[in-house]
């Protein structure tokens, strides 16, 4: 599925924003209005992208830039003051679109751990599948599968209270959850927030393995480690604009305008561009900490037999 | 959902009102109430208006902020106005229509009743415009402190009343989120809430009250890691003090009280 928006604009207060936009938003004064209505809080502002089917896409920005609005947009949580979120060409706001697409894009909201209720993991998973109004049989295997996939055992757990269970384990169950009605595109705000190390390594592999298996992920994080690392594209958000897009390599390029934004290039990138100031020559686009530590012991190598050419 | 402004929420400024005692002016709210239940004609009830529309001036809230903070409780005054109409009867009789009659003894009961509780809910919003919560329980917990001495737990009702309104907007804000994270997994609440309706509410209550006993978990830690052992020998950072202000204020509430019961017999 693909899903694009479309000039989206969201403002919590929605129509009375809209109108004053309308009524000023006319022709070169439509720039201008932003801030000319203080007291309207626009968390989105005239954001136009693409989620293109099969990619693992990132979004990254500083706290208060409008992630979470965002994603709220792809599943038809929330409809955009101005501007219009399709899925297939199809208007996310109009009616009858949004209950449809909700069964095809899957949305974990950040500890989403919180949201169980129900007295057995069984029954907690089999929510979704169960609103979508599947048989018995179906419900039981989407379940099973889904458990599997997150890596839970159904014969231990099953039965078991969620609240019974350890904090990554409930993450599993919740993520579970949502894996069961067998969405196309999985969006994940914050997957690994507020996980130990190890967990972080695990939620991170489970994540890559959803796409690897074909669905369309987006993710967003705050980590830039984590979406160099698993990224097709990321989508760079600073109080609600478009700051940047495109490949890691792309956006991660430009280190000074992300620290603008409050964000920072990854750490091995980081490094990479302050050994470039001191004179070293390191062409790769993107590093991570191997290619990184390759490259620079082939410099000091370098360097290192030039010294000893120069005393010999 | 949630962001929605709550009945009387606090608004900050810098004025004589925001700056008297709260324990004066919880009284004093208190005394305003009762002086508009004393206005018993339509005269005194005009003196009631002046006297809470200059309190409104002085304590520099936006007319619109006033408004906002009113309008849930305008359909109580609405609703209460037409209970008037229809019930009380007398005088010249403009529209009749079976059961339905309107008179003119009627409109003017509305219009007073109306007005009466409009200026009461006017007079109990203005405590709660300019004193924060934590003021607020500050206040009901030193004016409970003689019923201390036999036995009422005063400070820890006081406390009591502080988290409970600490956490309201926290927990419309946690509902809203599990709300469209069950929304997000095909929920529907608003399809039929007699048919099945019971099974969807736990989907949205069973976090809620779990999000709510860990909080409540989390706060007793946190409190008690801060020495916390009840009211005894607690001081505070900001003692209450009677000051010039609040000598203007109860002065002003005295003399609209007299006022109206002097336009009373007039």
């Amino acid at each position: 599925m693909r899903l694009a928006f479309d000039d989206v604009s969201y403002s919590y207060d929605g129509a009375k924003a809209a109108e004053k936009k309308g009524r000023r938003g006319k022709g070169a004064q439509r720039e201008a209005a932003w801030g000319n209505a203080p007291d309207a809080a626009w968390a989105l502002r005239n954001v136009t992208f693409a989620v293109e089917p099969g990619e693992f896409f990132g979004v990254a920005g500083h706290t208060g830039s409008g992630k979470s609005t965002l994603i709220q947009h792809m599943n038809g949580l929330v409809h955009p003051t101005c501007g219009r979120v399709t899925a297939d060409g199809e208007d996310l706001a109009e009616k009858g679109v949004g209950a449809r697409v909700r069964q095809r894009v899957g949305l974990v909201f950040q500890y989403p751990e919180n949201q169980l209720f129900a007295a057995t993991v069984y029954d907690d998973v089999a929510f979704g599948p169960r609103n979508m109004k599947l048989g018995a049989d179906e419900v039981d295997r989407r379940v099973r599968e889904a458990m599997a996939l997150v890596g839970l055992s159904f014969d231990d757990l099953a039965e078991r209270s969620p609240f019974d269970l350890s904090g990554g384990q409930q993450r599993r169950v919740a993520f579970a959850g949502v894996l069961a009605m067998e969405p196309e595109m999985l969006v994940l705000d914050e997957p690994v927030a507020g996980l130990d190390p190890l967990s972080r390594t695990d939620f991170l592999a489970l994540i890559a393995s959803f796409h690897t298996r074909g669905m369309t992920v987006v993710m967003v994080s705050h980590s830039m480690e984590d979406l160099a690392a698993l990224a097709d594209r990321i989508l760079v958000l600073s109080e609600g604009r478009v700051f940047a897009l495109g490949t890691p390599e792309e956006v991660f390029a430009d280190g000074a305008g992300l620290r603008s934004v409050g964000l920072g290039a990854p750490a091995p990138e980081a490094f990479a561009a302050s050994l470039r100031e001191a004179g070293f020559s390191l062409p790769a686009a993107l590093y991570d900490e191997a290619t990184l530590a390759a490259d620079i012991a082939a410099q000091l190598g370098a360097a290192g037999e030039q010294g000893g050419e120069g005393r010999g | 959902m949630g962001d929605r402004a709550i009945i009387g929420q606090y608004w900050p400024a810098e004025s004589l009102v925001h700056a008297m005692d709260p324990r004066v002016k919880f009284l004093l709210s208190l005394g305003l109430m009762a002086a508009v239940f004393c206005a018993a004609t339509p005269a005194s009830l005009a003196v009631a208006a002046l006297f809470v529309a200059a309190f409104y001036a002085a304590s520099r809230i936006p007319l619109l902020q006033a408004v906002r903070a009113l309008a849930p409780l305008l359909v109580l005054v609405v609703l209460t106005a037409l209970l008037n109409v229809l019930f009380v009867q007398g005088g010249t009789v403009y529209f009749e229509f079976g059961i339905i009659c309107i008179s003119e003894k009627g409109i003017q009961s509305a219009a007073f009743i109306g007005c009466r509780l409009l200026l009461l809910l006017m007079g109990m919003s203005l405590l709660t415009l300019t004193t924060t919560t934590l003021d607020i329980t500050a206040a009901f917990e030193r004016l409970l402190a003689p019923a201390a001495r036999i036995g009422v737990p005063a400070h820890e009702l006081g406390m009591i009343l502080g988290i409970a309104l600490r956490f309201l907007p926290q927990f419309m804000t946690e509902l809203g989120v599990i709300y469209r994270a069950q929304v997000s997994r095909g929920a529907h609440f608003n399809v039929n809430p007699f048919k099945g309706g019971v099974s969807t509410l736990t989907a949205l209550m069973v976090p809620l009250f779990a999000s709510a006993f860990r909080h409540a978990e989390t706060l007793s830690a946190a409190m008690e890691a801060r020495c916390y052992h009840g009211g005894a020998g607690r001081t505070r950072l900001v003692p209450l003090r009677l000051t010039w202000r609040d000598g203007v204020g109860t002065a002003a509430v005295l003399a609209m009280a007299a006022a109206i019961i002097i336009v009373n017999f007039l």
